[in-house]
């Protein structure tokens, strides 16, 4: 499956300044282990010990993965992924 | 009861009970503020000018400092102003109005509070400036400065170079957002800082993952974008329910609850009158018998140079403590952990960082360091032995968990002020139930009874998602710790200063607890004409908060019915619609009636001759020091 990723300024020192990126995979982790393979690095700002970061939130088209099946969320043609830096409380 | 007042044999003087209406608040809130550190308050017969408010700080060991609370930044506009013309002018009542789609009060002394504490740190800076060798004898800020600062966040996201949000009340549909309501009338707000609590709470209503889901982005975001727009269905499940049955869920699932209580509740909990008989600080020195302690001497011409601050903290009130000891030129070095903040990449970003964390982070220096680890709280421990102040906001119990409480610190620098931002009790004695909930912003203000006032005085559910707690609480923090840094140079000392969310909420609130009287100064609560009128174009506020003032309005629009007869709102409210808001505010600056165009779009504050001072543009909007000193 072909995917849009957008990724947060955070990160795009590691995607060579892009701001959305193609990958493949037919869940979220396959497509994070893709995107690792051409962007070295990304994987472990994103992942530890098998799930997201505490901060990191993953969207597949608006919907939090986490309320999903997790990196085993499914994903079709033309679903748009987006990673958001984002931390609770005041 | 006998309480640790930092600075008694200090001395606060001004012309307090000769004060103009528009000071009013603010020397309340100052007098209150300055009692309970020990300050000697002296009201002499200098005529007060109407201009701004002008009193003097002195110490056993310093001269005199001289302080000036003008109105806006740009002093030679000394339009008349209130708690709520301020609110209006400098987007208050827009970030807080965006939740209910129009821009509102928050119905507390909110920026008058904010005003007397940063006017009191200033001179307490000053004066350390002198025992620092520099020559400042004045310390000035302006109402309008402090309002600002409290919108430091706000501006920055509003103005960020990329994807800035445009966040306007009135473009904003209106689904639910906390807090939440029981079947049997309880009004609650709910917390949690991790999203599992989240999930499984709302799967034991038989809500959905993916509704649920929709709404813990809402959730997450509210304290970013003070709106928090949750799926219906969240509301709804909740109003079938007892708010027994809903905390005994609550208990099982990890998620915390806490009703909104009114300031009448507040005052009866056990250590409420401590609380407040003491203020919003508690301190505790002992001797420092140490040679280091000699004082240091400034390093350039703001007041806390060479001054080193080891900051430890997370989200807002902890870092707008640090930066606001920064502004006044203390070096803050702030711990981060590995890898740095998350913040730093909560959008929206200016040149690869997120600008609300800018706003409270820029002038520090940041070192990275695993706190949890063995060589990580050695390397604290070796950054605090020469520093001057150590600054936290950590959850309760976990300094002591690390090994990195006051008393892990007093051997290795007995001159150390450490400052403890907390979220509850200032006193380590709070009891089970608040030490068992995150001390939050939302949740502060239900428990303390702010939440109530605010729905009260505007006729919404609750509080303000707009971080009114989280402001202030920083603000007395590093008020409290400048307070402190003065002591210890004063009389040769090292101690620890707690503060919190909750002393804040308290401090917000003193119009309503017992003995306001002995604070001898009258506030007049209930203005007149006091609202948000729409007109030709735009909103403008407009408060009278006497009768002259009504008449001088009367006479400026032309009218010819009396306040009292009826039908005179409607008359009113007609009359605003035939001219530009920007129109009547010229027209009524001119007659001395207080009123301001309401600035519902954050990006036109720059724009603001009496604001622009304060605010400096570049990559975002940047909310500049509110002291000046001389």
């Amino acid at each position: 499956m072909s995917v849009k990723v957008s990724i947060p300024t955070i990160l795009r020192p590691l995607t060579n300044d892009q701001k959305q990126i193609e990958a493949v995979g037919i869940n979220v982790l396959e497509v994070i282990d893709q995107m690792d393979q051409q962007y070295p690095g990304i994987k472990e700002k994103l992942i530890a010990k098998g799930k997201p970061h505490r901060f990191i939130n993953i969207y597949v088209n608006d919907n939090d993965i986490r309320f999903s099946d997790g990196l085993t969320t499914n994903l079709k043609d033309g679903d748009s992924l987006t990673i958001l830096p984002a931390v609770a409380g005041g | 009861m006998e309480m640790n007042r930092p600075l008694t044999g200090c001395t606060l003087s001004g012309s307090f009970d000769h004060v103009a209406t528009d000071f009013a608040p603010i020397v309340a809130s100052l007098r209150y503020q300055a009692s309970a550190l020990g300050l000697n308050v002296i009201s002499n017969n200098n005529d007060a000018m109407g201009v701004a408010l002008s009193f003097e700080f002195t110490t056993t060991r310093t001269r005199s400092v001289s302080c000036d609370i003008a109105k806006w930044s740009d002093a030679a506009r000394p339009t008349s102003i209130t708690e709520n013309i301020i609110q209006a002018a400098c987007g208050i009542m827009s970030v807080h109005g965006r939740v209910s789609g129009e821009p509102r009060p928050l119905g507390l002394q909110y920026v008058s509070t904010l005003t007397g504490a940063l006017a009191l740190q200033g001179c307490f800076a000053a004066a350390l400036g002198q025992l620092r060798g520099l020559s400042v004898t004045s310390s000035n800020i302006s109402v309008a400065s402090a309002a600002l600062l409290s919108m430091a966040q706000y501006i920055a996201g509003a103005t960020a170079a990329e994807t800035p949000e445009t966040i306007l009340p009135e473009s904003i549909s209106h689904p639910a957002a906390p807090p939440f309501m029981s079947s049997d009338g309880f009004c609650f707000e709910l917390e949690t800082l991790d999203v599992e609590p989240w999930q499984r709470f709302w799967a034991q209503f038989g809500i959905s993952s993916a509704v649920s889901g929709k709404g813990w982005n809402a959730f997450l975001l509210r304290y970013a974008k003070a709106i928090s727009p949750l799926p219906d269905e969240l509301a709804s499940a909740l109003t079938n329910h007892t708010y027994q049955h809903i905390s005994e869920i609550c208990a099982r699932t990890g998620m915390s609850i806490c009703p909104l209580r009114s300031v009448k509740e507040r005052q009866q909990d056990e250590h409420f009158m401590h609380e407040w008989v003491q203020g919003p600080w508690a301190f505790e020195f002992r001797p420092s018998f140490n040679s280091r302690n000699t004082i240091k001497k400034a390093e350039n011409k703001l007041p806390l140079s060479g001054v080193t601050v080891i900051e430890s903290c997370r989200r807002i009130q902890g870092p707008l403590a640090g930066h606001l000891l920064a502004l006044l030129g203390a070096e803050v070095i702030r711990i981060e952990p590995p890898g740095g903040d998350p913040l730093r990449g909560m959008p929206p970003m200016a040149d690869g960082c997120s600008v609300r964390f800018d706003a409270l982070n820029r002038l520090k220096t940041i070192r990275e360091v695993d706190i949890k680890s063995s060589a990580g709280k050695a390397e604290i421990k070796e950054l605090v032995r020469y520093a001057d102040v150590f600054l936290h906001n950590w959850a309760p119990n976990k300094a002591a968990q690390l090994g990195l409480d006051y008393s892990d610190f007093v051997d290795l620098n007995p001159a150390l002020i450490y400052a403890y931002a907390a979220g509850w009790s200032t006193n380590g004695s709070a009891d089970p139930f608040l030490n068992s909930i995150p001390g939050t912003d939302f949740m502060t203000q239900a428990y303390s009874g702010v939440a109530r006032k605010i729905s009260q005085a505007c006729g919404t559910r609750g509080g303000s998602l707009f971080t009114v707690l989280d402001v202030l609480g920083g603000v007395i923090a590093a008020q409290g710790a400048t307070a402190a840094l003065l002591k210890k140079d004063l009389d040769n000392v090292g101690g620890k200063v707690t503060s919190s969310l909750l002393s804040a909420a308290t401090l917000l609130c003193i119009d309503d607890f017992p003995d306001f009287d002995v604070l001898n100064t009258h506030v007049n609560s209930e203005s007149v004409i006091n609202g948000v009128f729409a007109t030709q174009h735009g909103k403008i506020a407009i408060e009278c908060p006497d009768r002259n003032a009504v008449y001088r309005l009367v006479d400026a629009l032309g009218m010819t019915s009396e306040p009292d007869v009826a039908g005179f709102q409607q008359h009113l409210e007609s009359l605003l619609l035939s001219r530009t808001a920007e129109e009547w505010r010229l027209i009524l600056e001119r007659a001395n009636v207080p009123v301001a165009h309401v600035v519902e779009d954050l990006t036109v504050l720059q724009n603001q001759i009496r604001l622009q001072q304060q605010l400096s543009s570049d990559s975002y909007t940047k909310v500049m020091s509110p002291w000046s000193f001389k």
